[in-house]
């Protein structure tokens, strides 16, 4: 059995189907990543699993709770930890009186160790707070009752890059311990980095569902070549070269039909093949870099359609 | 059980202690003003003086004694509106505020469910009432002894007493509008204009063909008059404003379990 299964989730709000006939399902002990751009459906598809919404067609199972069981879920919450996507507290109260409500609702065996970890500033009341220190209380809350199954909506927004990276270390910690993580994101790089399968959300449809690694080369590198002399176009005809654009700069000789000092293509074939190509040549600079996730979805699920 | 009662009973007790400060000092000032009114004119004047919609609106029976004053000046404008009014907004925002600044969510996202969450916040609210009501009449027996007035001691308590049901019923309509509107700002609004509708059906609706209406308000049960001129309890009435809070209760909780946030 599956942490979360969706069984044709749906959410139709007349005017705008925010999710359409979802199904798939998140393994137990995974780090399952949601991703999709922003308004895709990702938060609405998360507010319908913690039962803040309610589906309006299909249905889904939380540790094996079906959603639209109101008193099997809330009592489900007692393993779940959840971070929403604008995670917002009583701005008068102060970081402690936060946890000591969340402790005595759900527990805080958990406490002292994030706390460590993440550090709010507690004696201090959050409207100070920064949009950091609010996603940090939001992580301890979401993990201090030491949950089977997390549900994070775009969990590292705010985080400065140090504390991102020990966010990264501790969430595969969680995972090897047996927690299930279903984390959104718009950012394909935080995916890469965290999760073990994808699932691709676009206008409401789930447009796949994959590991990790065959996502990320389906979805191709955009690559970068600058080289010291012409090089004859023909050595960029490779299987996997996308969107392939070339200039020469206006003072070389050489011809920009069949030659070139500049070029960026999208490259999703095998990556050594290229790179043994490359030291027939001078280069002055090579950069290859991951796909921007928008790039990523016109090009292989362009046009909202299935694949 | 009652974590959320406690954590929100804790935030009011601030605003419940200046709110009792206010409406003692409002006590005291009517309980003060009284002797210099009634010595400067005839009392049965004055009252005859307030145009009819007046007498009618604030109930005037008489202002020719300390209790008939207070009745006028404290109860009918203090805590039939005043606090009625501000129950009713205090209580808007229960849910509604959570929602509009996105605290729902995390609120929701721990084990209880929306009854709980709902019933829980608006109990809450029996800090600053029972506080005010606790307060206010020890001010005003003191105040009435310095200025060597009698009041009967037991009927200012009874009072007291017998507001706490209509204040929750003020408090009930703000809930309803809380759970009904996703903007705090609305709620609040549609709270007061709602509660303030009520008191003017009940009190303009009087003797008229259409005093039937006011039925439907929380003053028609809530007499202060009765208890402070007749020594008269409406326990009857008691019991209709305590049904009307549950009922309100009750429809809140259902239309705030059943809708999506």
């Amino acid at each position: 059995m599956g942490a979360i299964e969706l069984d044709g989730l749906t959410k139709d709000y007349g005017e705008v189907l925010a999710a359409e006939d979802l199904t798939f399902s998140v393994e137990t002990g995974e780090i399952f990543g949601y991703l999709g751009p922003n308004g895709a459906g990702k938060t609405t598809t998360i507010r319908m699993l913690l039962g803040f919404i309610r589906p309006t067609a299909g249905t889904a199972r939380v540790l094996g709770n079906d959603i639209r069981d109101q008193k099997a879920l809330i009592d489900a919450k007692r393993r779940i930890g959840h971070l929403s996507d604008d995670q917002a507290f009583d701005e008068q109260a102060t970081g402690a009186e936060i946890l000591d409500l969340h402790a005595a609702v759900k527990g805080d065996d958990r406490r002292e160790e994030l706390l460590e970890m993440f550090e709010p500033p507690l004696d201090r009341r959050v409207r100070e707070y920064s949009s950091g220190n609010v996603q940090k209380l939001g992580l301890v809350t979401a993990f201090m009752h030491d949950p089977d199954l997390v549900i994070l909506d775009e969990p590292t927004g705010g985080l400065d890059p140090l504390i991102k990276h020990q966010f990264a270390e501790f969430l595969r910690a969680e995972r090897d311990r047996g927690v299930t993580v279903f984390l959104s994101s718009h950012i394909l790089s935080e995916v890469r980095r965290l999760c073990d399968r994808v699932g691709i959300i676009r206008d409401g449809r789930l447009v796949t569902v994959d590991p990790i690694e065959s996502f990320l080369t389906r979805s191709g590198k955009v690559v970068r070549i600058n080289s010291a002399d012409p090089i004859p176009i023909a050595f960029v005809d490779l299987e996997g070269v996308h969107d392939l654009e070339t200039s020469v700069p206006d003072d070389e000789t050489a011809d920009p039909e069949t030659e070139f000092t500049e070029c960026t293509f999208t490259f999703t074939g095998d990556i050594n093949a290229l790179l043994a190509r490359l030291p027939d040549h001078e280069m002055v600079d090579v950069s290859i870099e991951e796909a921007p996730l928008e790039d990523v979805f016109l090009r292989f699920y362009g046009g909202g359609e299935d694949v | 059980m009652f974590e959320f009662a406690r954590y929100d009973a804790r935030k009011r007790v601030r605003g419940s202690v200046y709110l009792s400060i206010g409406m003692s000092l409002l006590a005291a000032f009517a309980v003060w003003a009284y002797p210099s009114y009634s010595e400067a004119m005839d009392m049965n004047q004055l009252r005859d003086a307030f145009p009819e919609p007046m007498i009618r609106a604030f109930n005037i029976e008489t202002m020719a004694s300390l209790e008939g004053f207070l009745s006028v000046e404290l109860y009918m404008f203090g805590w039939i509106i005043l606090l009625g009014l501000y129950l009713a907004y205090s209580a808007a925002s229960i849910v509604a505020d959570d929602i509009d600044r996105g605290r729902m969510d995390t609120l929701l996202s721990m084990p209880v469910s929306r009854q709980r969450l709902a019933t829980e916040r608006f109990a809450a609210l029996g800090v600053p009432i029972l506080l005010v009501n606790v307060v206010t009449p020890v001010v005003v027996l003191v105040s009435a002894r310095l200025i060597g007035e009698s009041l009967s001691a037991a009927d200012v308590v009874a009072l007291h007493l017998l507001s706490v049901p209509y204040l929750f019923a003020c408090a009930g309509i703000g809930l309803l509008a809380s759970v009904t509107f996703d903007r705090a700002s609305i709620a609040q609004r549609v709270a007061l204009g709602v509660t303030f509708a009520l008191y003017l059906v009940e009190s303009l609706l009087r003797g008229t063909e259409y005093e039937s209406v006011g039925a439907l308000a929380p003053m028609r049960y809530f007499d202060p008059n009765a208890v402070l001129l007749d020594g008269t309890y409406d326990l009857a009435g008691a019991a209709v404003l305590v049904g009307m809070t549950a009922v309100l209760l009750f429809a809140s909780q259902a239309w705030f379990v059943h809708r999506d946030i």
